[in-house]
């Protein structure tokens, strides 16, 4: 039971780091030349393909 | 801001990429897991580490286990993390982290943990001040100066009361100083201008704005954009223009003279008086709004006459080239009983006349000489006259403050050859003032404009 909690709970810090990464990434984006704007869209797709698959995770719990 | 050397323990590929875009501006080292962390921290030398406490979805804030190490390296140590549990961030403190701040405004967030930083690392050197910028052995004055210098790195508004000469420039430069501002320190003596000529320098005017104006000017709101405006002698503004500043702090923008385009100025205000502002604002000489907006941390500084402990080691400061001065024993007691009406700055000037003297010891009679003279020039000397007396009771005091006004402006007029602008500033009056007075003195046709 207080493993499941734990993994709950990193699962939820885990997706608030990512959400909150994403957020500032789009603050700055229109900021970025157009190379880092490449790089930047494939580090936040990663990003929100994390946070889909904690949610999968979060399901499952 | 100086280059910093900065590590950043982070296993999230988007936010390193974030934090190397906010750090730009400084040498940045990156670790993805403990290991590879601690590895670094052990070869290498940083000023600033920001650590996230998860290092991947399973671990088990490993972060924390680097507080330590680099908190004894002497690095300034920082906690950027999604986790919003109280027995986290106190287990960070108590393990020696310097600041915590959660993750998503990291713009804002390591900007200001920067400019704390530089905060204090300058607050360490803080005791240099003391013995090199700021001299004092005063413990009262010390300690409102170090309670100031944390504030130093953030909008805060500071006032700083004293007597003239007591060191309230030096004082608002070495705030400053230690802010870690990009601007510029701008000071002005608001007491120098008449009000026309102070609107035109804080806001600036465009070419042709009036008669005068040949060329654009930049105002000092402008110059000191993201540093700081220096506002002495802030009592002896207009309340008129009292109001257009508060306008424009509140605001962030202006308008020069002339010119309908706003200007944008984004500065910290540290503002000086010799005068009691409580009492200032019950003379309704300043706005209670603009005092608000003003007076955030107050600093008191002493005459030098209530500081007599700082009497030779300023002097010692104010000789130049490693010279020493020595008097003699009656000597020193005449200087330490003077009553130092201009305070550091008269202290200063006085240095300057003994090291020039070429004295050997100087004795008493030097000393009491230069220090004698001064007494006799320094207290404000008595302006009323019996016949201005007389004039009072015949005429009423108005009336004779009028014409006391009248005979100054014609003195000044005089040296200054008829320039009634150069009169206006010198005097630090208005220009409706200037010709009210004069009106009322000289019959009509003879007061024209310049």
């Amino acid at each position: 039971m207080t493993e499941k909690k734990d993994n709950l709970s990193k699962l939820l810090h885990d997706i608030r780091a990512k959400c909150s990464s994403l957020k500032s990434a789009a603050d700055l984006f229109k900021d970025c030349s157009a190379e880092e704007k490449k790089e930047m869209i494939s580090l936040m797709s990663n990003a929100a393909k994390d946070i889909s698959r904690h949610l999968n995770e979060l399901e499952k719990e | 801001m100086n280059k910093l050397k900065i590590f950043v323990v982070e296993d999230d590929k988007l936010a390193q990429k974030l934090m190397s875009k906010h750090l730009s501006e400084h040498v940045v080292d990156f670790a993805d897991n403990k290991l590879a962390a601690i590895k670094k921290l052990k070869t290498n030398n940083y000023d600033i580490c920001f650590f996230d406490l998860m290092l991947g979805i399973k671990d088990d804030y490993s972060g924390l286990k680097l507080i330590p190490l680099a908190i004894d390296k002497g690095i300034y140590t920082v906690i950027m993390s999604s986790s919003d549990s109280d027995e986290i961030v106190d287990k960070a403190y108590e393990l020696g982290a310097n600041d915590f701040y959660a993750k998503g405004n990291e713009e804002s967030n390591v900007d200001s943990i920067l400019k704390k930083f530089i905060s204090n690392k300058n607050q360490d050197s803080t005791e240099n001040i003391f013995t090199n910028r700021f001299i004092t052995k005063d413990k009262s004055v010390k300690s409102a100066i170090m309670e100031a210098l944390k504030y130093a790195s953030s909008q805060l508004p500071i006032l700083i009361l004293g007597p003239s000469g007591t060191g309230k420039t030096s004082l608002a430069k070495i705030i400053h100083e230690h802010s870690g501002f990009e601007g510029n320190f701008v000071a002005i003596n608001c007491s120098a201008y008449s009000e026309d000529l102070l609107e035109a320098e804080l806001f600036g005017y465009k070419k042709g704005a009036f008669t005068g104006a040949d060329k654009n000017r930049k105002g000092r709101l402008l110059e000191a954009d993201k540093g700081t405006l220096f506002l002495d002698e802030i009592g002896n503004m207009s309340l008129n223009m009292q109001m257009k500043l508060l306008k424009s702090i509140e605001e962030k923008t202006f308008y020069p003279l002339g010119s309908d385009k706003a200007e944008h100025s984004d500065f910290r205000i540290i503002s000086a008086t010799l005068e009691n502002p409580k009492q200032l604002i019950a003379q309704g000489k300043l706005r209670f709004d603009l005092f608000q907006r003003v007076h955030g941390f107050t600093i008191n500084l002493k005459p030098l006459n209530q500081k007599k402990d700082d009497i030779f080691p300023l002097i010692q400061h104010f000789v130049h080239g490693g010279k020493r001065l020595a008097f003699m024993p009656d000597a020193k007691d005449y200087i330490t009983n003077h009553p130092w009406p201009g305070n550091i700055r008269e202290l200063k000037k006085f240095t300057e006349l003994m090291a020039e003297s070429g004295e050997g010891r100087i004795n008493l009679k030097t000393v009491a000489r230069h220090l004698s003279a001064v007494e006799k020039i320094t207290p404000p000397e008595n302006i009323m006259n019996d016949s201005h007396y007389k004039n009072a009771l015949a005429n009423g005091l108005e009336e004779t403050l009028n014409l006391l006004a009248y005979e100054i402006i014609q003195k000044s007029l005089k040296e200054n050859k008829g320039k009634k602008t150069k009169t206006l500033s010198e005097l630090k009056i208005s220009t409706r003032f200037l010709y009210s007075i004069l009106r009322k003195f000289e019959p009509i046709g003879e007061t024209s404009n310049d």
